[in-house]
């Protein structure tokens, strides 16, 4: 019977995905902080062709200089390098160091929360217990400890931050899952025989993924402040690697010659971390997701 | 008269879900006993009517005969062969399928109506191309145009079209079996008629058996064979439709049966309707189920349970009226 | 009730025992061992061995933590590898400033954060509401160790009104209540309450809002939002909630007043764990992270509890 039906052409209507961008595009102020997003994301790519300095060059005769001296468009640091270079140049560490954290934690939390979810039972029992003892940490409290003990660097930096985000994604995962399991469209998939894996992946995956992304996005902007944070309690990055977090720290006894020129890291961070913020505001909108 | 072979046979289902509260050290957990051991037989080509109050178990009854939830006792057969023994899980769910009631959340919402019908077919292995094919040939047979309907998403769908849809995506299986739990029971009343008149062209021409689940007696009345009434996780009666309907044995039937509305004045029984809600099945009375209700119960159902005896071709009632013997001080009456 | 407080009890301890076994953990992640940082590179391998084995440090790990656990639950915390003293004495001390630090933030954080989300959700869309809740999204995404140096350089450096480090006059490290004491609490305890402030007003105003689109507030509302049976019913209300998030972000503050403790010299925990890492002091560190996620933990368990006296309808399962 099958061969006699040609595959039909049909309409096809627009994705959820589609519909998601189209509601995205109407939050101006998500827009707004995408772009600014984009512009230090090319920051950083481009940094080599923007940067008018070497980064870690200095000289001791010209350090601590003030904003708008030429040639130091926004002055110089303690070792006499250029701020505006190692601005630009602190951009590349410093996303990577906020935004690769949650998004390691988010596949290792989503597979954690999403299997507990789906298994349910004795096995999310032990699963969400073992998350609760790591949520009895305050996030902060946690990624120092966990890289204060391991000691600086940017590895053991980028570990202690993950171990911090796994924990609040996975809970997020499972109760999504939990909720999402139940529904009909997923008994009536598992009532066609499908293994429990197939299920999950064509079933569970396209509906839960939504939610877990949104939550994941508003992390970054806690993760940018954490792993600055590190980095300005001397962990994290070490010197003389340009990052907006460990020039805040070096800059630290220059607040009483040059305090504008000490403040201008913490601007950077504060923006992307706030442009974070509201790209996941709007997203949360865009994808109707309810508290 | 021996009845023919059957197609699904049920054997002493039992499910009894353990709420997690209150269960304070020593003391026993609660139990909810939501099916509590039925027994009947499925005759090929026949559509069964399961009918009762909510909350009796016909939802539970239906989950665990396509095995989503999994059964404390008793055994499924399909077409004598045990359910887990004989014949795998998967090979099982090919030919006994199910058509949920809330076409909503049974649709996947991330999925286009396609796809939702060609899932399970690829999971028994047909090709993609094939699975798609059979889309659009179900839909065509359910009475969408695969042109139009084929690309959309369930949210775009009337109630009646995602039903249509349902019922495609069952029948991609090729089924032999279908469970239709409530299956129209969320539809406006004239969508209703469409859709039961889908049903039973479409049971004429994939040669489907019906087991078909509703609380609403009219329209099991119409598409039914044989009707089977529960209460309280048991099965009171079941019998040929038009002779439960017309002379219904156990009480509680005739009490459910007069609280129907009917356009016809003369038959409009007198028996009083039903008072009060059902019992908690977290602790069930006693005896028979049914005798906290009964306008018959004596002693004796408060204390014995009802064995299932028949009377006329395939037709049991579980009560001791009409059992002699039992006891009951009109027993072995023809009620 | 009573079954509801001892179930919650109970589900805290194995809580508590994973809390106390990653502190244990964290000592044994650092490469080495605990005193791998503090002997001296050429030390010969007979004292290294001799200190391993004075540390215990050469026994195995369910036996070492099984140790290092009987002697927490007394209140031995183990010695300070950098001072010499016991770690419990140095935390007692700085737990203290801490108390102090995290009150005064919290109180500021909750107060103005309270209002801000009060108004909002009252006057929800609102030009007010507009504007509380740009706020709480710069709360929450300012990095607060950098606002507290903003506020160093504008009311220190530049202004000269108010002490930038230390919790006393002349560096004094012990805390007293006097006006030279307060005006060292200033910055530090402003720059913490941000921290809170955001949540709380946040979460006030969705829960204020939430009240007041209610059908039974309807009634009321009919005459009017300013009268006074209105006001009382949502305060009422929302009272309960309000006070559960204060006491969370009291305890989160405790935990995380690191940094900003740092900024401006706080001698409290955070301070002491920034010390810790420096000169690689495992046991400290180990130490004051136990007693902080502890205070965590305990402080949640209250609040669940004072939560579900006043509310029964919550008992969170």
């Amino acid at each position: 019977m099958a061969a006699t039906v040609l595959p039909v052409p049909f309409e096809r209507s627009p994705g959820y995905w589609a519909n998601v961008w189209r509601r995205f595009r109407r939050e101006k102020l998500a827009v707004f902080a995408g772009c600014v997003l984009l512009a230090i994301l090319l920051m950083a790519i481009f940094a080599p062709y923007i940067a008018p300095k070497d980064p870690t060059f200095g000289t001791m005769l010209r350090r601590l200089r003030p904003i708008g001296t030429p040639g130091f468009p926004l002055g110089s640091d303690e070792l006499g390098r250029d701020m505006l270079s190692r601005l630009i140049y602190g951009a590349r560490l410093s996303l990577f160091m906020g935004v690769v954290p949650v998004f390691i934690a988010f596949f290792i939390g989503s597979v954690i929360g999403i299997a507990a979810g789906y298994i349910g039972g004795a096995f999310n029992m032990v699963v969400m217990r073992i998350i609760d003892v790591f949520f009895a940490f305050p996030s902060v409290l946690l990624a120092i400890a966990l890289s204060g003990a391991m000691g600086a660097g940017i590895t053991n930096g980028l570990i202690s931050l993950t171990v911090v985000f796994i924990p609040p994604i996975a809970r997020i995962a499972e109760s999504v899952t939990t909720g999402v399991r139940k529904l009909d469209y997923v008994e009536a998939a598992r009532a066609s025989g499908a293994s429990a894996f197939t299920v999950v992946r064509t079933q569970v995956l396209g509906n839960v993924i939504g939610p877990i992304f949104v939550y994941a996005t508003s992390l970054i902007s806690v993760s940018m402040i954490l792993a600055s944070g590190l980095s300005f309690l001397g962990l994290g990055v070490r010197p003389p690697e340009p990052e907006w977090g460990l020039m805040l720290n070096t800059l630290r006894t220059a607040i009483y010659v040059q305090p504008w020129v000490a403040a201008l890291p913490g601007l950077f961070i504060f923006i992307t971390s706030i442009a974070f913020n509201l790209l996941s505001d709007g997203l949360r909108t865009a994808l109707d997701v309810k508290d | 008269m021996r009845s023919p072979e059957p197609i699904l046979s049920i054997q002493g289902l039992k499910k009894h879900f353990k709420l997690p509260t209150k269960g304070f050290f020593g003391r026993e957990k609660p139990v909810v006993r939501a099916v509590d051991g039925i027994t009947f037989d499925v005759i090929p080509g026949e559509t069964l009517g399961i009918v009762g109050e909510s909350g009796c178990g016909k939802s539970t009854t239906a989950r665990l005969i396509i095995d989503l939830i999994h059964r404390d006792a008793g055994a499924i057969l399909f077409e004598g062969k045990a359910m887990g023994e004989a014949l795998s899980p998967k090979e099982y769910r090919r030919h006994v399928q199910m058509v949920f009631q809330d076409s909503f959340a049974s649709l996947n919402p991330r999925m286009i109506v396609r796809d939702i019908i060609a899932f399970g077919p690829m999971v028994h292995g047909m090709p993609q191309k094939e699975a798609e094919e059979l889309a659009y040939s179900l839909l065509t047979k359910v009475g969408l145009d695969p042109a139009r309907f084929a690309g959309r998403y369930p949210h775009e769908l009337s109630g009646g079209q995602r039903q249509r849809v349902n019922i495609a995506r069952a029948l991609a299986f090729r089924p032999k079996v279908l469970i239709l739990d409530e299956a129209v029971s969320a539809l406006d009343k004239s969508v209703e008629a469409q859709v039961l008149n889908l049903l039973t062209d479409l049971k004429a021409e994939f040669n489907l058996t019906y087991l078909f689940i509703s609380h609403d007696l009219n329209v099991v009345r119409y598409i039914s064979d044989r009707v089977m009434v529960m209460y309280l996780g048991e099965c009171v009666e079941i019998g040929p439709v038009d002779e439960v309907y017309a002379h219904p044995r156990h009480p509680y039937t005739r009490a459910l049966l007069s609280a129907m509305p009917s356009m016809d004045p003369d038959k409009r029984t007198m028996e009083p309707p039903l008072a009060g809600d059902p019992p908690n099945p977290i602790n069930p009375p006693p005896g028979c189920r049914f005798h906290t209700r009964c306008r018959f119960a004596e002693d004796v159902c408060g204390t014995v349970s009802p064995v299932p005896t028949v009377r006329g071709s395939m037709h049991f009632a579980a009560c001791h009226i009409g059992t002699p013997g039992s006891g009951h001080s009109r027993a072995g009456e023809t009620t | 009730m009573l079954f509801y407080l001892v179930k919650r009890v109970l589900y805290t301890l194995p809580v508590a025992f994973g809390v106390s076994i990653v502190c244990f953990m964290l000592v044994h992640i650092a490469p080495g061992d605990p005193l791998t940082s503090v002997l001296p590179p050429d030390a010969s391998a007979q004292l290294q061995q001799e200190m391993r084995r004075l540390y215990g440090f050469d026994r195995p790990y369910y036996e070492q933590f099984l140790r290092w656990f009987g002697r927490a639950l007394q209140g031995d915390l183990g010695t300070s590898i950098a001072t010499g003293r016991s770690v419990t004495s140095e935390l007692v001390k700085a737990m203290g400033n801490t108390l102090i630090l995290a009150a005064f933030a919290t109180m500021i954080g909750f107060v103005l954060g309270g209002l801000f989300g009060f108004v909002a959700g009252y006057f929800r869309n609102s030009f007010i509401d507009r504007f509380a809740s740009l706020l709480s999204v710069i709360g929450v995404s300012v990095p607060h160790y950098w606002l507290g140096m903003v506020l160093v350089i504008i009311f220190s450096a530049q202004l000269g009104w108010l002490p930038a480090t230390g919790a006393g006059p002349g560096g004094s490290s012990d805390w007293a209540w006097d006006w030279a004491h307060l005006k060292h609490v200033v910055l530090p305890a402003i720059t913490m309450s941000v921290i809170p402030m955001g949540i709380v007003a946040r979460t006030i105003r969705a829960l204020v809002a939430d009240i007041l689109s209610q059908e039974f507030v309807g009634g009321l509302r009919a005459k009017g939002l300013l009268d006074l049976g209105v006001f009382k019913h949502v305060v009422k209300n929302a009272a309960p909630t309000a006070l559960a998030v204060m006491g969370l972000q009291f305890g989160y503050l405790l935990g995380g007043s690191i940094l900003i403790e740092t900024v401006f010299s706080w001698p409290g925990t955070g301070f002491l764990l920034g010390n810790a890492i420096f000169q690689r002091d495992l046991p400290l560190l180990q130490g004051t992270i136990l007693v902080l996620a502890m205070f965590f933990v305990v402080l949640n368990l209250i609040v669940d509890l004072v939560q579900s006296a006043i509310d029964p309808r919550i008992q969170r399962s």
